[in-house]
């Protein structure tokens, strides 16, 4: 356990070497108050905006656009995923659709929706998840697809039916990739709701920053900064620890 | 990238694959041209496609089309030209992985374009703030895949060089930077998509010129048509540059095997 | 001597059609006896491995038949074990999981399938790994679980696709020792596939060669001497001449296919 502390040490102190430059660099007059107000305002900042209880309705706003979205995308992702890779007419049908949709910059899709959807949560939580729909999908295809066919006749020759491979072999065996998808979906979701609460919102983080500024206080403006750069880290690492614990059959990869 | 089947189909495949997205189209453009919804939110397909059409005759999609596009490659170019030498360098000196590994790893998943209203703050409005920050954005793929193929350089292609006499310095061309040229490379076909993205949303939120702008101001004026002929722009755009990026791979790379 | 376990007759598998077609095999006629251990060498190439797949289900014969006690193949199933190469376990189960997979498939009660699986357990000396992932194993253990997976479903006959094949050369005896072992206690009927002539000898009664364009039956050794345990078979004579025998067999498929 110490091992892990001073491993976790170690890897944070960079970071905090980098704030103590900064908080030293404001102290020492090298960094002017209007280019970068210091990291103890900051901090500050930070401080009094969560005690104040300011940052908790836009914090809940913004998950909760994001939270829907993502699940939306999660759920219908790997099934069409699944259906892609089970079914040859599914596939062909899908594909063209994907190749269409895949390079778009999704946030640039967030204007359209307004029109659409108006300028609300639905058409917000729509793009979030149509964004994330993509890498889901193409991840549990690929998944899906590229189950090893030994794996599948072991698993036939060991009694299981045509039907019960989907469940018994083909999920389990594209759970690895199906991850790594929604892995890439969290930070998807949370660049496509920070852009579009950029471009029209009343409420959210994004709104947040935006807005502190617009009028200039930027030690408010690079608190929420920090706070939603903390809240992305967190969730990505909840995310990790869960599938280090439910999946430990994978080895994944340390980062 | 979803790459379609490369064997040989039928007929009936094909039109398995066109039939649904013609379906779409077609369903769209009678639907709308019934009025059955509001043609101002909701334009026929055929009318969407005349606008785009138009903005190439009459111009008015040249200089944002060139804002864009410059901004993304000059942004992308910077990013390769530091995030490759500090990457290898974090792959083969103790003391930069130690510092920098952290910093970008943990960087990478945080969305760099919360730092938007900071760069306009910085750089002003216009052409600097979105190169800044699409260089920033870009710096973490492009660090990252080339640590991590410099890292996963085989030992025995160092020492088969030092036996022959290559020093510390030019390893890192002459050795390290070769054989991690598969991995650099797949850092640069991620950051190509990041850097039309960065590009466009920074346009939408801070204007400036661009794709972004034009259609963010499109629909501020409840121009639908122009709103959807951007879109087409920037989607062709981001999908030339993936591909343009996906051929020089197999120029530069064509003398890699395996997994490529 | 009765009805053979498992009867191939006239079987053959072409891939493709028309002129373009690849004879994989050709006419196999081969009968295997209950409690046979059968093993199957030849060049690669040579349709070893495809004949197995079919005994399997897993493909279809072109022409012929195969009869499992009498029963034509229908496609896969738990009275025909099959241990492949690799991949024969599935990664997101334990040992454990693995093991009782096939009873679980078969709706086998709770208590039953403990025990069977512990016993199997003993059986093949991976006691105190139950609860391990296949990646936490080392090759020649992954190998015994696959062993121990087929056995639970109690087959008619063992298929065995060069399962040893990708193991260091000690581990490899290591486990041809423990499989004939398994074999003397419970007597299993065994098709055998290697491309290794020292494996082949050392395991089966029967030794098939087997050669390559159009894959064929070339010539058939029995083994009339028994192997000492211990995996220490260099020092009977009569084991380094058949080996022999077995090794010009093959070399001439071999130099055949390279001219």
């Amino acid at each position: 356990m110490s091992a892990r502390l001073a491993l976790g040490l170690s890897r944070l102190a960079p970071l905090l070497l980098l704030l103590a430059a900064w908080q030293a660099a404001s102290a020492a007059g090298l960094l002017p108050r209007r280019v970068l107000p210091p990291f103890a305002e900051v901090a500050a900042a930070l401080w009094a905006l969560i005690a104040s209880g300011e940052l908790w309705p836009h914090t809940v706003a913004s998950l909760t656009r994001a939270g829907i979205g993502f699940a939306v995308a999660v759920a219908a992702g790997i099934a069409l995923g699944l259906l892609m890779a089970r079914i040859r007419s599914v596939q062909r049908a899908v594909e063209p659709i994907l190749l269409l949709v895949y390079p778009v910059p999704k946030p640039a899709l967030i204007p359209l929706f307004m029109i659409w959807l108006g300028i609300g949560d639905f058409s917000k939580i729509t793009v979030i998840a149509l964004a994330c729909l993509v890498p889901v999908v193409i991840a549990t295809f690929n998944g899906a697809r590229g189950v090893d066919e030994f794996l599948l006749w072991s698993a036939r020759a060991r009694g299981t039916s045509e039907r019960a491979l989907l469940w018994r072999v083909v999920l389990p065996a594209a759970l690895p990739q199906i991850a790594a998808g929604v892995r890439t979906a969290i930070a998807v979701a949370i660049i496509v709701l920070v852009s579009s609460e950029f471009i029209s919102s009343d409420a959210g983080l994004g709104f947040l920053i935006f807005s502190y500024g617009g009028v200039g206080a930027d030690d408010a403006m690079l608190a929420v900064v920090i706070f939603l750069a903390l809240l992305g880290y967190f969730l990505d690492r909840a995310y990790v620890g869960l599938l280090r614990r439910y999946m430990a059959w994978h080895a994944f990869a340390q980062h | 990238m979803p790459s379609p089947s490369t064997e040989r189909e039928g007929l009936g495949a094909l039109a398995n694959r066109v039939v649904p997205v013609a379906l779409v189209l077609l369903a769209w453009e009678l639907v709308t041209r019934a009025h059955w919804v509001n043609p101002y939110v909701f334009p026929p397909v055929t009318e969407i496609l005349l606008r785009w059409g138009r903005l190439f005759v009459d111009g008015t999609v040249y200089l944002p089309l060139w804002d864009t596009l410059w901004r993304s490659l000059a942004g992308l170019g910077a990013a390769i030209a530091v995030g490759v030498p500090l990457g290898l360098l974090m792959g083969r000196v103790r003391w930069a992985e130690w510092f920098f590994q952290p910093l970008f790893s943990f960087g990478f998943p945080l969305p760099k374009i919360a730092l938007i209203p900071l760069y306009v703050h910085w750089f002003g409005l216009f052409h600097l703030s979105k190169v800044m920050l699409i260089f920033t954005d870009c710096l973490f793929p492009i660090v990252l895949f080339t640590y991590h193929g410099a890292k996963g350089v085989s030992p025995v292609y160092v020492w088969s060089a030092q036996s022959r006499g290559t020093g510390r310095v030019r390893m890192l061309w002459r050795v390290v930077l070769p054989l991690s040229a598969a991995s650099i490379y797949d850092g640069v076909q991620v950051a190509v998509v990041v850097a039309v993205l960065v590009a466009v949303v920074s346009e939408m939120v801070s204007g400036g010129g661009g794709l972004g702008q034009l259609m963010i101001r499109a629909y501020r004026y409840g121009d639908v048509n122009t709103a959807f002929a951007a879109l087409l722009t920037i989607s062709v755009l981001g999908f030339a540059l993936y591909k343009a990026a996906a051929w020089l791979r197999e120029r530069l790379l064509f003398w890699h095997v395996g997994e490529a | 001597m009765g009805e053979p376990c498992l009867d191939l007759r006239a079987v053959a598998m072409r891939y493709g059609r028309g002129p373009e077609a690849v004879e994989a095999l050709a006419s196999i006629d081969l009968a295997v006896d209950e409690h046979e251990f059968v093993t199957i060498v030849g060049p690669s190439g040579c349709g070893k491995s495809t004949l197995l797949y079919l005994v399997g289900g897993f493909l279809q014969p072109s022409a012929g038949t195969i009869r499992l006690r009498g029963k034509p193949i229908a496609g896969p199933g738990p009275d025909r074990g099959i241990v492949f190469q690799r991949y024969s376990l599935f990664p997101w189960l334990t040992v454990r999981g693995n093991i009782a997979y096939g009873l679980a498939e078969k709706g086998t009660p709770r208590r039953e399938r403990d025990r069977i699986v512990s016993e199997l357990v003993r059986l093949v000396h991976l006691e105190g790994f139950e609860e391990r992932y296949p990646r936490e194993l080392s090759g020649g253990m992954q190998q015994r679980v696959a062993l121990a997976q087929t056995l639970a479903c109690q087959p008619d006959i063992l298929l065995m696709d060069e399962p040893f094949g990708a193991l260091d050369a000690q581990t490899r005896r290591i486990l041809q020792d423990e499989l004939r072992r398994i074999w003397r206690r419970d007597m299993k009927t065994v098709l055998f596939v290697t491309h290794d002539v020292e494996e082949a000898v050392a395991l089966g009664n029967r030794i098939v060669v087997m050669a390559a364009r159009p894959g064929r039956i070339k010539e058939v050794f029995h083994r009339g001497f028994e192997v000492p345990e211990g995996g220490e078979f260099d020092a009977i004579p009569e084991f380094t001449a058949l080996k022999l025998r077995v090794w010009r067999s093959v070399k001439e498929e071999v130099e055949a296919a390279r001219a």
